[in-house]
């Protein structure tokens, strides 16, 4: 008994189904973490991860009222059950999923001094406990900034603040690196090793499996269809688990897979020689204020077969770059030209002909009754008769593996499948020219690599992709355009613009396992390969 | 995420002023202008509130967007109360035609001196109001939001979902943009023509639907964060800005209680009343 108190959380046969589910999303789970314990907590979308996060910080069953909770749960030795969640959150602090749906405050100061000021702490131990963790998480320059107008990786640090500075004991951190830029991610990593050195316990749900493997976790959890799969030492954790269903460091993904046998690479597009280009984007000037230019000077060509990564750090221009393709934006000075017509004379639906653009937000788009009346929206717009449509739509819903979901409405599914809804959605309209702003963000492994590998082998003439993962750059792309402060300032194949480091820190990328490894043997292959085409070489 | 109104912070006299001063006078002066129609008295009130426009160092080209939805508005009511000749009966009892003419060969169609008194006045005080109005998210800091409303006296919790009600208009906005243009990138547009009326608010459907269902579950996220950071935990909350009542901030109240009770007072005497120019009336 005395060690369970010991514990700073205790999960026994913990079960959870929600009230308007059939099924459970957590059955059976028990693990215990100790003070100052790190534990990495991955499983694909929609295995349980966030439905965990909620019973440990009170929000089940205190906000998600009318399911059927089982198994106990004691933090720091307590049994939360008769505690208020304002009691709780003194106890576990929770960084959500997106850190916009958890600043509540205009301006950093407001926000990090929100939690204290509902506890009624008097104001100048307030202000002083925001100075100091403001100070220790070295955003003291951000205390009198808008909110609103801060940087994806400066947001992801004020959502940190606001639950430091209520001094919990256990962190729970649900994707905390999902919209940063490598350079950002690695930061929060090294602030959240920090943390846990410091003496507080984590829990650190993350897709980004590699990168939270640099910090050294001192356990790892993986969940499977609600279930607890794997619970213990990190090294256990990597035999474990599928190299297919979590992102391995590639030296133990190829090892891995010399095991149990490779499947086959992903097809990768060869460029085209004398075309004629799709889109050209001549000295493109743009800024949403007249005093504050966002892109500077940008020319490109865009080629059937082309297969481009953009990347670049957060707040770089990239998605202001893409939406100039599809003419949601218009260059200051400047044109861009669509199969030879000037952006500024066709509309945005006219140019949806030619560039599909899949948002990164889906709940902006989701609106149908259904999935399939979902993805039939878009198509039906261009005007295609309905045995087309009724064939795209099939094909888009078999790419993004959402045959099951096809007549339930899409604002019922996880995040995760929203957003394959989303790309799905663009799929059915057949451009010719596919753009996604960060597709994989928020996606697990598998379903990301299912349908990335399903989506270079579409008949689209060419596809641009934002992302901050080499990874994906190497796995799939043919050309690779880095953007950084508004310029593009390396546009070539993956191995011509991936292989200079000191540009990649420039551009706040971090080189990755599958990286290096590419580096070390591009003598010999003379171009980058995918993972499971360097199972043969290494 | 939650997003405030366009605020540029500047060292003007307005700004200067305490914000709870500030809405205090701006309320006096409303109820006070509702009481008159008096053309002369409107656009002095006008002239009042474009002062403090002035003052505020505001310019057309940050508040174009707040003029470009409420100037037609004002302008489609005041243009449809002038022709129907609805809306006044209150301010005029006599009329004087001054143009008319027969619709259709059955309706006759009047305009008097009264109906265009009464749709200038109307505009005026409108624009006034409207004025007075868009001083308050140009002009007040949104970190104060709160804390001034609590100071006004509302209780913490009210004072806390008002700040956030009063920066969901921006909000709102910003998330129809976007889902605007993520469902034009589908090929949609807003102007499709043909169907029935049925049809044409189906057509709304693609963004009625994802910015009502966004904005339910992000109120609902903010609950959640709210209540993850012990929101209501105790009576009675701390507000780390605070706001302190200077002398002038003393003189802008008295006088708008002071401006509030002449207006009533004259308006009990019956002063203030439709005022429609010598020139304007037939012969």
């Amino acid at each position: 008994m005395d060690d369970i108190r010991m514990n700073a959380l205790d999960v026994q046969h913990l079960s959870y189904r929600y009230r308007t589910r059939q099924d459970f999303a957590l059955r059976d789970i028990s693990f215990d973490v100790q003070p100052g314990e790190l534990v990495l907590v991955a499983g694909a979308s929609g295995c349980g991860k966030t439905t965990l996060m909620r019973c440990i910080n009170g929000l089940i069953p205190r906000s998600y009222k009318g399911g059927e909770l089982s198994g106990e749960i004691r933090i720091l030795g307590q049994d939360p059950t008769p505690l208020k969640l304002a009691d709780i959150s003194q106890m576990v602090g929770t960084v959500l999923q997106d850190p916009e749906r958890q600043i509540v405050g205009a301006y950093v100061l407001n926000d990090v001094a929100f939690g204290l000021e509902n506890l009624a702490v008097p104001r100048e131990e307030i202000l002083r406990r925001v100075d100091k963790v403001l100070d220790y998480l070295e955003i003291s320059h951000l205390r009198d900034r808008e909110t609103y107008a801060l940087s994806g990786g400066e947001k992801q640090k004020v959502a940190i603040a606001d639950v430091l500075v209520m001094e919990p004991d256990i962190l729970v951190l649900d994707e905390p690196l999902a919209n940063l830029d490598p350079a950002s991610a690695e930061e929060a990593l090294v602030l959240i090793r920090q943390l846990a050195d410091s003496g507080k316990s984590i829990l650190l749900i993350e897709h980004r499996v590699e990168s939270v493997l640099s910090i050294r976790p001192d356990k790892a959890l993986f969940l499977e269809e609600g279930e607890l799969v794997y619970y213990g030492e990190i090294d256990g954790f990597l035999e474990a688990v599928n190299p297919f269903d979590v992102k391995l460091p590639a030296e133990v993904a190829i090892a891995r897979m010399k095991e149990r046998g490779a499947p086959p690479p992903p097809p990768k597009r060869a460029r085209q020689e004398n075309v004629d280009p799709l889109v050209v984007m001549e000295n493109v000037r743009f800024g949403y204020v007249p005093e504050r230019e966002v892109l500077h000077d940008v020319s490109l060509e865009i080629y059937p077969g082309d297969v481009i990564a953009v990347l670049g750090p957060n707040g770089a221009g990239k998605t202001t770059l893409v939406r100039h393709l599809i003419g949601l934006e218009k260059p200051t000075s400047g044109r861009v030209l669509l199969e030879g017509r000037d952006t500024r004379d066709i509309t945005v639906a006219q140019a949806a002909h030619t560039v599909g653009f899949v948002f990164q937000n889906p709940s902006h788009m989701l609106f149908a009754p259904t999935v399939w009346e979902e993805l039939a929206f878009g198509p039906r717009n261009l005007g295609f008769d309905e045995v087309r449509v009724a064939r795209n739509v099939q094909r888009s819903l078999e790419i993004m593996d959402l045959t099951e979901f096809a007549d339930i409405s899409p604002l019922a599914l996880s995040y995760g499948q929203q957003r394959r809804v989303g790309i799905g959605a663009v799929l059915a309209m057949e451009s010719k020219i596919l753009v996604m702003d960060e597709p994989t963000a928020g996606q697990d492994y598998r379903h990301y690599t299912q349908f990335m590998n399903a989506i270079v082998q579409m008949p689209v003439e060419a596809i641009v992709f934002i992302t901050h993962d080499i990874d994906l750059a190497i796995q799939y792309a043919n050309r690779v355009i880095l953007v950084h402060d508004g310029r593009v300032v390396a546009d070539g194949a993956p191995e011509e613009v991936l292989a200079d480091e000191e540009r990649l820190e420039q551009c706040r990328l971090r080189p990755t396992s599958l990286l290096r490894l590419n580096l070390m043997h591009v003598e010999h292959t003379g171009t980058f390969l995918p993972l499971e085409a360097l199972v043969g070489v290494v | 995420m939650i997003v405030t109104w366009s605020y540029k912070d500047r060292d003007t006299i307005i700004q200067r002023l305490d914000p709870r001063a500030r809405l205090i006078f701006m309320f006096c002066a409303i109820i006070a202008i509702i009481q008159v129609w008096d053309f002369r008295i409107l656009v002095a009130w006008l002239g009042v509130a474009l002062g403090a426009f002035f003052l505020a160092r505001l310019t057309w080209q940050e508040t174009r967007r707040f003029w470009m939805v409420v100037l037609p508005i004002i302008t489609m009511l005041v243009t449809i109360t002038a022709l129907t000749g609805r809306g006044g009966e209150e301010a005029y009892k006599v009329t004087h035609p001054i143009w008319s003419t027969v619709l259709f060969g059955r309706f006759t169609f009047t305009i008097s001196a009264e109906q265009l008194a009464f749709a200038a006045s109307q505009f005026v005080r409108m624009v006034t109001m409207a004025t007075f109005g868009l001083l308050v998210p140009f002009t007040i800091h949104p970190a104060q939001y709160g804390v001034t409303f609590r100071g006004l006296g509302m209780s913490d919790k009210f004072a806390v979902a008002t700040d956030l009600a009063f920066r969901l208009v921006p909000t709102v906005a910003k998330d129809f943009q976007v889902t605007l243009d993520a469902q034009r990138a589908r090929g949609y547009e807003l102007e499709r023509k043909g169907g029935g009326l049925f049809q044409q608010i189906r057509n709304l459907a693609p963004l009625i639907v994802p910015v009502t269902i966004g904005t339910i579950l992000s109120g609902e996220d903010i609950i959640d964060a709210m209540d993850l950071r012990a929101f209501g935990a105790k009576p009675k909350r701390t507000w780390v800005i605070e706001l302190k009542y200077e002398p002038r901030d003393y003189v802008l109240i008295a006088a708008g209680i002071i401006v509030l009770v002449v207006t009533t007072v004259a308006n009990v005497l019956g002063y203030g009343n439709l005022w429609v120019p010598g020139w304007l009336l037939p012969g």
